[in-house]
């Protein structure tokens, strides 16, 4: 199950764990263990069987892969290594057959931050996208999945949450086997937690920083004050983003003294 | 060549002094606490040109500022007793595990007194760290500028503890013959860090380096090898210093005593060593051809030593200074599983004694000595561990 | 003082010594702290580290050392530099507050009472936040965080931030510090002025975190800001355990609750909860305006 730190996957991970439970099978939640970084992506992971779950490795081929966050959802690391025949659920506001997700996987999509939009009133995906997992892959049955929510959300919240799974239940779409067998060589990866210096880390970013030169009046405020100097100064005296380095963070937006940054939303975040 | 009746502790300074530390940051504890202030005076004096002595406000401390001199390139030391050396606990694995060649003076004090037992240092077992234990204060000279060359050795690259039992040894003076100087000199050659990381000469690849990339069974595998090949190590520097210096210590790994034609051996590390060599004399006046095997290097232990002994006796008595609650005797498990697969099954017996100071006399070597030559006669043990 | 070393928007040097990106959270304000830190200290050193947040690699060779061991570890390459003949290179460290606050002060302490040749540079985000954001010594009054969350019978943190700074200036070392990401210029000017100082110095840089404190992280800055504004976080330099030098001194503070306002942490406060930290600040400020004007301290 993949989402950004802070957008409740373990949560996620844990009600489908205590769904599982409620129909008499045996569960095993499991996130992915190292540091958690605010709009860092990360794993979580569950295992259901009839039996007592005794292993402890980390899922390594799963039979379904969840993405929480639409960006997320864009890289191939979340259709990699499923079992043949696998199946990638997707929060994206498109349809299946637009996804370019590769490898031997069904796809299907669900656009999960409307709905929590319209339920829940804020973009937090990881219970509006349960129902469409129960409906798409009848793993646990949605009621089921009602009562591990109310378990973690009493009262009107866990109202709400169920709103949001019902939706979802009704709107994902039919599994639709991937457009490309083979998986592109170039891949973002996913496993960004930790320490050290990072590759790139153009994945978390929700919304990137947009410069107008024109306003701009070259005072190196933004520049000054980036924690990843992720703006380069360039010789017309301008400041511009370096790609890899930018985690949208919008620090230098809010201090630009003229509004010359304004901090656009990735395409299809 | 010069001597002096001089304490254990002093031996120790006198030692660090040859072997030309550049650091030492140190703190009191009874009973090595002299050590502490020879060194200060040592440093006063300036007869150490460019040290560098620290009156660290706590032992932890002091095996941190060791431990980061080290890095930079400073041969360093440090001295601690008992509840100093379980206070160092937690950095003192990180001196092993960065592949520091720091030596430490470790003057036993039993961890339930204040009077000597090896439970100090035994409780260290699994820092990765390699222990020696002597057994007289020529030794503690000796072996202190040894232990460099030791840790040194590219093949090793680990810290050394080098343990003696506090009291007897520690503040009983002995006659001690001094090297000189140029002689050490040529023996211990400069210390060099490895990798250097001083800015100039560090490698910038280094800046960087994610955590936890890589095999994580490898840093473990490297690190017992490492410490493994003390035994190859241990007896090249003893060997070499024999020659050049005219004392030997056995093989550097062990220090056998009439073990030719004995019918059983009894093993015994440090100061208990010596009584026991008394007794073991003793024994033999009296037709009990007993010989004792002093146990110097107990990691690495000497596996190969006691497996070629152990073909040539009816049984070994193994003495242990310190007792794991539940677990009994280090020693005694270290012969046992060393001896386990060989040919020949010789019973192996155990001893603890010595505990808290627990004064060990002659006579109680001598018992043991003959406890164990019933067993190599083929009589039963009264028990397979017993308490002295 | 480290007027002698003013510096200008213009004058930051552009050259980076960090290697970025880092793994810290968006807008971390350590990661800021680094980054101008190392601007201005050059290649010649090495850097010393504890646990703490990630803030930024540097392209320096890099000490570890136990969480309690920061002073000591410091002492240990200062004294071993020396022991070798390398006293060009510098024993610097970039800790956080853990470790300097708490489980690191006795180490820190002991280095400053011996005047080690060292310079500790603290980015504090007021909590250990490296391990989930539980409160430190550094942790402000009424502070939420994971162990001391607001309920019945609980407030938030119930005791004062740790006074570090007069702390460690009482033990008279050549140069402490108080600077902020939020006044970069300031904060590099002070960097660059300790780091040719021989012996004990610490500068305490007071890094906003995101995360731990509940706010959008474009704000680092604003906050940072309005927390030295308001004189939460008051910007000065001590020699010596005598001389001292309020930096930054307008002509009104701004209120506390522009500072206190926008982050979670502190959003269960009372207006009466407001107020005393409103009237402990200005309390504060008039004795640091004291000293000011006598430009000494009392320690």
């Amino acid at each position: 199950m993949h989402g950004r730190g802070g957008q409740g996957a373990v949560t996620a991970s844990r009600i489908i764990a205590t769904a599982a439970y409620e129909e008499g099978k045996y569960s095993q939640a499991i996130p992915m263990y190292g540091t958690e970084r605010r709009g860092a992506p990360l794993t979580a992971y569950v295992r259901i069987d009839k039996v007592r779950v005794r292993e402890r490795e980390l899922v390594h081929n799963p039979n379904y892969s969840l993405c929480f966050d639409p960006l997320i959802g864009l890289q191939q690391a979340v259709a990699n290594d499923l079992k043949p025949g696998g199946k990638v659920l997707l929060n994206a506001p498109y349809a299946p057959e637009k996804s370019e997700l590769a490898g031997d996987i069904e796809i299907a999509t669900v656009d999960a931050t409307s709905i929590a939009l319209e339920t829940l009133g804020r973009p937090i995906t990881n219970t509006a996208l349960l129902g469409a997992f129960s409906k798409a892959t009848g793993v646990v049955s949605l009621e089921s999945i009602e009562k591990a929510i109310k378990k973690y959300f009493p009262g009107r919240l866990g109202d709400m949450n169920i709103a949001a799974v019902r939706k979802s239940y009704e709107k994902v779409s039919p599994w639709v086997p991937a457009k490309n067998k083979v998986a592109p060589k170039i891949q973002v990866d996913l496993n960004v937690g930790g320490y050290g210096t990072l590759k790139d880390v153009s994945s978390w970013r929700v919304f990137y920083p947009e410069v107008n030169e024109e306003k701009c009046i070259g005072c190196k405020s933004c520049w000054i004050f980036c924690p990843e100097a992720a703006l380069e100064w360039k010789a017309n005296n301008k400041p511009a983003m370096i790609d890899r380095a930018c985690k949208g963070c919008g620090v230098c937006a809010n201090e630009c003294p003229v509004k010359a940054i304004e901090m656009k939303r990735v395409a299809g975040a | 060549m010069s001597y002096e009746v001089m304490v254990g502790n002093k031996a120790t300074a006198v030692g660090c002094k040859l072997a030309r530390i550049k650091v030492a940051a140190v703190f009191p504890i009874t009973p090595q606490t002299t050590i502490t202030e020879y060194l200060s005076e040592i440093h006063a004096s300036g007869e150490l040109p460019g040290f560098e002595f620290i009156n660290a406000e706590g032992e932890l401390s002091s095996q941190v500022i060791v431990q980061a001199a080290e890095a930079v390139g400073a041969r360093s030391f440090t001295c601690t007793s008992g509840p100093g050396l379980l206070y160092m606990h937690h950095p003192m694995q990180e001196t092993a595990s960065k592949r520091l060649p720091l030596v430490m003076a470790v003057v036993h004090r039993g961890v339930k007194s204040m009077q000597p037992d090896h439970s100090d240092l035994m409780s260290q077992q699994w820092q990765g760290w390699l222990h020696i234990y002597v057994e007289n204060a020529q030794e503690i000279l000796d072996t202190t500028v040894m232990a460099y060359k030791i840790a040194e050795d590219k093949r090793i690259r680990l810290p050394v503890a080098v343990g003696y039992d506090g009291y007897v040894l520690s503040y009983t003076a002995e006659p001690v013959e001094i090297p000189a100087q140029e002689d050490v000199d040529a023996f211990l050659p400069p210390y060099k860090p490895m990798p250097s990381i001083l800015p100039d000469q560090v490698d910038p690849k280094t800046f960087g380096a994610g955590w936890g990339e890589g095999d994580p069974m490898k840093p473990w595998q490297m690190h017992h090898e490492a410490a493994l090949n003390g035994e190859t190590v241990i007896k090249e520097v003893f060997a070499e210093w024999g020659k050049k210096f005219g004392r030997t210590y056995g093989n550097g790994m062990i220090e056998p005593y009439r073990v030719e034609g004995a019918d059983c051996v009894i093993t015994a590390m440090g100061t208990i060593a010596g009584t026991a060599m008394a007794a073991i004399d003793r024994l033999w006046t009296d037709g009990k051809k007993v010989g004792l095997v002093k146990i110097r290097s107990f990691l690495p232990f000497p596996r190969k030593d006691f497996q070629e002994i152990a073909k040539g006796v009816g049984a070994i008595g193994v003495f242990d200074r310190s007792c794991q609650p539940g677990m009994w005797g280090p020693v005694y498990h270290q012969m046992r599983s060393t001896l386990y697969d060989e040919e020949k099954k010789t019973p192996v017996i155990g001893f603890i004694g010595g505990l808290s100071g627990k004064e060990v006399r002659v006579e109680d070597m001598m018992k043991i000595g003959e406890k164990t030559l019933k067993v190599a006669e083929g009589g039963k043990p009264e028990a397979p561990i017993q308490w002295v | 003082m480290s007027a002698s070393q003013r510096m200008t928007r213009a004058q930051v040097p552009m050259e980076e010594m960090i290697l970025a990106p880092g793994s810290t959270c968006q807008g971390c304000g350590a990661a800021m702290a680094a980054r101008l830190t190392f601007k201005v200290l050059g290649s010649n050193l090495i850097r010393h580290g504890i646990p703490c947040c990630p803030d930024q690699v540097t392209k320096h060779p890099r000490v570890g050392a136990v969480f309690e061991g920061g002073g000591a570890s410091l002492t240990g390459t200062a004294r071993g530099l020396k022991a070798i003949g390398r006293e060009d290179v510098k024993a610097v460290a970039f800790f956080g507050d853990g470790g300097t606050y708490d489980i690191g002060l006795q180490g820190l302490s002991a280095a400053a009472e011996r005047n080690e040749n060292i310079l500790v540079i603290t980015k504090d985000n007021e909590a250990y936040m490296n391990t989930g954001g539980q409160r430190s010594g550094g942790t402000p009054k009424y502070a939420e965080t994971t162990t001391n969350p607001v309920g019945p019978n609980s407030r938030g943190k119930g005791e004062p931030k740790k006074n570090i700074p007069m702390i460690f200036a009482a033990h008279y070392v050549p140069y402490i510090a108080t600077a902020s990401v939020a006044f970069p210029e300031d904060l590099m000017q002070k960097v660059k002025y300790a780091k040719d100082i021989i012996g004990f110095r610490l500068i305490l840089i007071q890094a906003p975190c995101p995360v731990g404190w509940r706010f959008d992280p474009a704000k680092t800055i604003e906050l940072a800001r309005a927390g030295v504004q308001s004189g939460m976080w008051p910007l000065y330099e001590i020699e010596n355990g005598t001389a001292f030098k309020l930096n930054y001194k307008p002509k009104e503070l701004k209120p506390v609750s522009e500072y206190l306002k926008p982050q979670s942490r502190f959003r269960h406060m009372t207006e009466t909860e407001v107020n005393e930290v409103q009237t402990n600040v200005t309390t504060n400020w008039q004795r640091l305006l004291k000293a000011d004007e006598m430009k000494t301290v009392v320690l």
